[in-house]
């Protein structure tokens, strides 16, 4: 029957979650009502932007108008209705991750027809972790009083730099100084504050890297997200990269690692650095295989093994969402694959992979071909304590090289029949 | 025909002194082939050869020509490579002639190769009629021309034909000089056949055409005949000669040149410098001069796709039933897999040979430094022939090392002889003379070994004399050389692919280079990498591929679960496509720029 069903999305080339393809409805119909069955994370896109940033290769758009965005959450409020339908009661929400594109942008109106449509749709379990990105250029007072009376806990603030420069360079459309008065207005308004921060710019030095952790250490900020700027392939910069080179950005994660932590954030994720208390559960429920319903355009979720994805076409989703849902891939993995991503993603976090638990859930061979896959590494890469495997901060570092050693070969795949939907994603 | 009718006669020229526009002139005066379809540099037939402007097949063709009295006569052009890669083609094509016209350029006067062909003639017995060609030319010094004929060939250069093939000036008189100065072919009609093949080509249709010289005798189609060398016998199916294109006739009697197609399938079977005899009435011996040419210089051919590798045998077979001289054997390399080590007759001939299998056969192929064959004469007395560094015994088995040399003839003017001078120190050469043409030009013989030569010399040269040297050179044999086998060792375990033969004060610098090379292409490891290179147990050079420090951490939100899971696997596929030597995972690059580096070394 597996097979079948597989076939079908082969055969139907439409696949994933309309009538030609009922098997598969069937089967995510049924992963979200056993999903239901627990509270679980809840993701959001807002795909809009006041602009595109050019190395940026999220979904995201530029407003022609507010109308777009008024049918977007339209379309949202259809098709988190759907999936409650789909599931036959109310998902619960344990975290809330309304992430973008730009949340902020939307305007305060928006924001007020957002909530009504999370609070109608959606139950909370009480303390839920409700977080909201935000851009420093659209950040309204309006918003953050409505954030803050609502159940909004957590704001991820998209600094990226405290440098002049750097943020010139980055194209980025909000000043340094726009930027600090957007973090003491969150702060003051009493929200768990995070920063986003890019590091491995052409000319940055050591000691701008540090002015900039420096000021936001005393600024207050408790949790700190680091990424090096790559250029990926959908972005402007992937096709017309800005220099010739980038650094390898070893110094910058280097020293942050020992900066930080002296600072008292530990790194609890491979781009993550918090106070104690201050990590970001609805973070780790990614890396922890844990449920999420994804919600929006070319937002992603993960329901009881399944992983789906919606199609990242903005006006498809208003057309179709509440009708026809908007899941465009889905992906299932089994066996030696599904066990191996497990691994990759786990390995992101500071606390690693319970081996106990990993061998339950995958088997005792998987735990420990996942022991032999490593093992060779050592210390230098490696933490091995109470009953876990875990990378080393100088693991983390190369986290990428580590990482392809735990993947499981192809041939290494058992049988065919085993591996159902495994690697195979069926496309809109 | 009667023979006294018959001019048989080639044309010799350094390349690019126009010998094929001569050839296309001659056509067109006897009108042989229609104006309308003459195209530029008729004779050579393959595409490369026009391309390049060098002819590598022979293409003989024959032509009616009436003279002043009204006599006519049968003139057999038999045109020949210009290239040293083929000198023992010209030699049977030489041998197939009573005369040849020696062309040389009015402005470039007489170059390297103008020396070797005239004298390859001389020693054919063949009359040399000097011509000089471009005299158009705002810069043509007929007369200086004519005096390095002399001085240089020592021949005499009265009657000297001056003409100017591109504007047609002097080209009669070139076919009257033909026909009074050429002597007609000797040979009995009456006695056994001998006819030499002084080329065979393949036909798909066809099979095997032999190009022929009827020396005694004559050939007919239906006729059993023997090939001597091989006493390989065949019935003929047919006869004929060029105009240029084939025209069957009833028979080939003495002093004709024409075809011969029998029953043979490939060119093993007719080789260039046998002799063609009746089987049923055989000569006594066979013509003189048949040899087999051995391949100088090797590399490896490998399919740029793996799964291509059938393709590229099929092709390599039937580009070797067009040239025979093309030897090969399977081989595989860690980095390039499954492919062929090919013997060729030199570099342009590699170089055709590459070219050949990517146009005509459609193969796309990655070529390997070429290298020479090396005789290792062990302790025990034993000669092994080595082509590779991994044919090569250990080092407490070896004797000596011998290396094939040349002697090499450069022509040119006084200003660079110093650098080129160096040059040749450079690469290994021993001075043998040097003597002046003209007070501004000089002749300059060394002796190298094949293997320096191979490697770059011809580019070098060239820029050292701004273009203005020429050279040729012939086979001198083997000698001993102070030669070693540089090993290259990764993490410890030594890496057949990258190991070289070198002369020893060479060693150091080579694996340097070598080592820098690899450093710069293999990524860094989850450890440390030592590389260094080795003369048996004697390490020389060493350098660290220092440890990764860090790999990208991009942007992963949830979403990208399974992007950022597949940009694993493409990473972790891409590793697997690298070679894993020992804990060390090195990619291809590394193998294919090795192959090169040998030309980065002397830099």
């Amino acid at each position: 029957m597996r097979r079948s069903r597989s076939a079908s999305c082969d055969a139907g080339g439409s696949g994933g979650w309309n009538a030609s393809s009922l098997r598969d409805e069937a089967l995510l119909r049924n992963a979200a009502a056993l999903a239901s069955d627990a509270p679980l994370s809840v993701y959001v896109h807002i795909p809009f932007c006041v602009r595109k940033c050019p190395y940026c290769a999220f979904t995201s758009l530029v407003p022609a108008s507010g109308g777009i965005i008024d049918a977007y959450l339209e379309a949202l409020e259809g098709e988190l209705a759907r999936w409650t339908e789909t599931a036959g009661r109310m998902f619960c929400a344990e975290t809330l991750y309304i992430g973008g594109g730009t949340p902020s942008l939307l305007a305060p109106r928006q924001w007020e027809r957002l909530i009504g449509i999370l609070e109608g749709g959606l139950r909370f379990l009480p303390g839920a972790e409700v977080s909201v990105e935000a851009n420093p250029e659209s950040l309204a007072a309006t918003s953050l009083r409505l954030w803050r009376d609502w159940r909004i806990s957590r704001v991820s603030l998209g600094v990226q730099s405290l440098d002049e420069e750097e943020l010139a360079w980055l194209r980025r459309p909000h000043s340094a100084a726009r930027a600090r008065d957007a973090l003491s207005a969150c702060l003051a308004a009493g929200f768990r504050t995070s920063v986003d921060l890019m590091f491995g710019l052409p000319f940055q030095t050591l000691h701008r890297w540090h002015r900039t952790l420096q000021e936001l250490h005393r600024s207050g900020v408790r949790h700190l997200s680091l990424y090096q700027l790559t250029l990926e392939k959908d972005s402007v910069w992937g096709v017309c990269p800005p220099s010739e080179s980038l650094p390898d950005g070893y110094a910058f994660y280097r020293f942050a690692q020992w900066y930080l932590r002296r600072k008292g954030y530990g790194q609890y994720e491979i781009a993550s650095f918090a106070a104690p208390g201050e990590w970001c559960r609805h973070n780790l429920a990614y890396w922890r295989g844990g449920n999420v319903l994804g919600l929006g355009a070319a937002a992603w979720g993960f329901l009881e093994g399944i992983r789906y994805g919606n199609g990242n076409d903005v006006a498809r989703y208003v057309a179709e969402a509440r009708r026809e849902g908007a899941v465009s891939v889905e992906e299932r993995l089994e066996g030696r694959k599904r066990a191996g991503e497990a691994a990759v993603l786990a390995l992101r976090t500071a606390g690693g992979v319970r081996l106990r638990g990993f061998a339950r859930r995958h088997g005792p061979e998987e735990a420990a071909r996942l022991v032999r896959c490593l093992e060779p590494f050592g210390e230098r890469f490696l933490r091995r304590e109470f009953g876990r495997i875990a990378f080393s901060p100088g693991g983390m570092r190369v986290a990428n090289a580590l990482w392809t050693e735990v993947l499981a070969d192809d041939e290494d795949e058992a049988s065919p029949e085993e591996g159902f939907l495994s690697g195979r994603s069926c496309r809109r | 025909m009667e023979t006294g009718r018959i001019r048989n006669f080639c044309i010799i020229a350094h390349v690019d002194h126009g010998k094929s526009t001569l050839a296309d002139r001659l056509l067109e005066l006897t009108a042989t082939v229609d104006t309308r379809f003459l195209k530029a540099q008729h004779l050579d037939t393959l595409e490369l050869e026009r391309e390049r402007g060098i002819t590598i097949k022979l293409v003989p063709v024959r032509m009616r020509y009436r003279d002043r009295e009204g006599c006519e006569y049968i003139l057999n052009l038999i045109d020949t490579p210009g290239h040293v890669d083929f000198s023992y083609e010209v030699s049977r094509s030489l041998a197939a002639c009573e005369g040849a016209l020696l062309v040389v350029d009015a402005a470039q006067g007489v170059e390297a190769q103008t020396v070797a062909n005239a004298y390859l003639a001389v020693e054919q017995d063949l009359e040399l009629l000097p011509v000089v060609n471009k005299i158009d030319l705002a810069s043509a010094q007929p007369e200086r021309a004519l005096k390095e004929l002399e001085d240089v060939i020592g021949i005499d250069t009265e009657g000297a034909l001056l003409v100017s093939a591109k504007s047609g000036v002097g080209i009669a008189e070139v076919l009257d000089a033909v026909v009074r100065r050429v002597p007609a072919p000797e040979g009995a009609p009456e006695v056994p056949l001998q006819a030499l093949i002084f080329d065979s080509v393949y036909d798909n249709y066809r099979g095997v055409i032999c190009y022929v010289r009827v020396v005694n005798g004559s050939i007919r189609s239906g006729q059993q005949i023997t090939f001597m060398a091989n006493g390989i016998s065949d019935q003929v199916e047919e006869v004929g000669f060029f105009t240029p294109s084939m025209r069957a006739s009833e028979e080939l009697g003495p002093g004709e040149v024409g075809y011969v197609i029998a029953n043979v399938k490939t060119l093993h079977e007719a080789r260039v410098g046998d002799t063609i005899t009746d089987a049923r009435r055989p000569a006594e011996k066979p013509l003189p001069g048949y040899k087999r040419v051995k391949p100088v210089v090797f590399c490896g051919f490998y399919p740029v796709e793996r799964e291509e590798y059938p393709q590229l045998r099929d092709a390599l077979e039937k580009l070797q039933l067009n040239d025979s001289a093309i030897d090969f054997t399977p081989e595989t390399s860690a980095a390039l897999g499954f492919g062929f080590r090919c013997g060729f007759l030199g570099l342009l001939h590699m170089d055709i040979a590459k070219e050949r299998l990517q146009r005509e056969f459609n193969v796309d192929l990655v070529a390997t430094t070429p290298n020479v064959g090396y005789h290792v004469v062990l302790t025990s007395g034993e000669i092994l022939e080595a082509h590779r560094p991994s044919d090569f015994p250990d080092l407490g088995k070896i004797e000596e090392i011998r290396e094939p040399y040349i002697k090499l003839s450069m022509f040119l003017p006084t200003d660079y002889v110093g650098k080129v001078m160096q040059l040749c120190q450079d690469k290994r050469g021993v001075y043998g003379s040097m003597e002046y043409i003209t007070p501004e030009r000089v002749r300059l013989v060394y002796e190298l070994p094949l293997a320096e030569f191979i490697l770059d010399f011809h580019d070098k040269l060239k820029s050292v004399s701004r273009g203005y040297a020429s050279l040729d050179y012939e086979h001198v044999g083997f000698r001993q050389g102070n030669l070693v086998k540089v090993d290259v060792l990764l993490n410890d375990e030594p890496v057949d692919a990258f190991s070289f033969i070198c002369h020893q004060d060479a060693a150091y610098h080579r694996g340097q280079a070598v080592v820098r090379k690899l450093k710069e292409l293999i990524p860094r490891q989850l450890f440390e990498v030592p590389i260094q290179a080795a003369v048996g147990k004697k390490v020389i050079v060493r350098q660290n591929i220092k440890p990764l420090r860090k790999d990208v951490l991009s942007k992963c939100y949830g979403g990208d679960i399974t992007r950022k899971r597949k940009l694993l696997e493409k990473q972790k596929e891409g590793k697997k496509k690298m070679k894993q030597i020992g804990r060390v995972s090195i990619p291809q690059e590394a193998f294919l720029a090795f192959l090169k580096v040998s030309e980065d070394a002397e830099e």
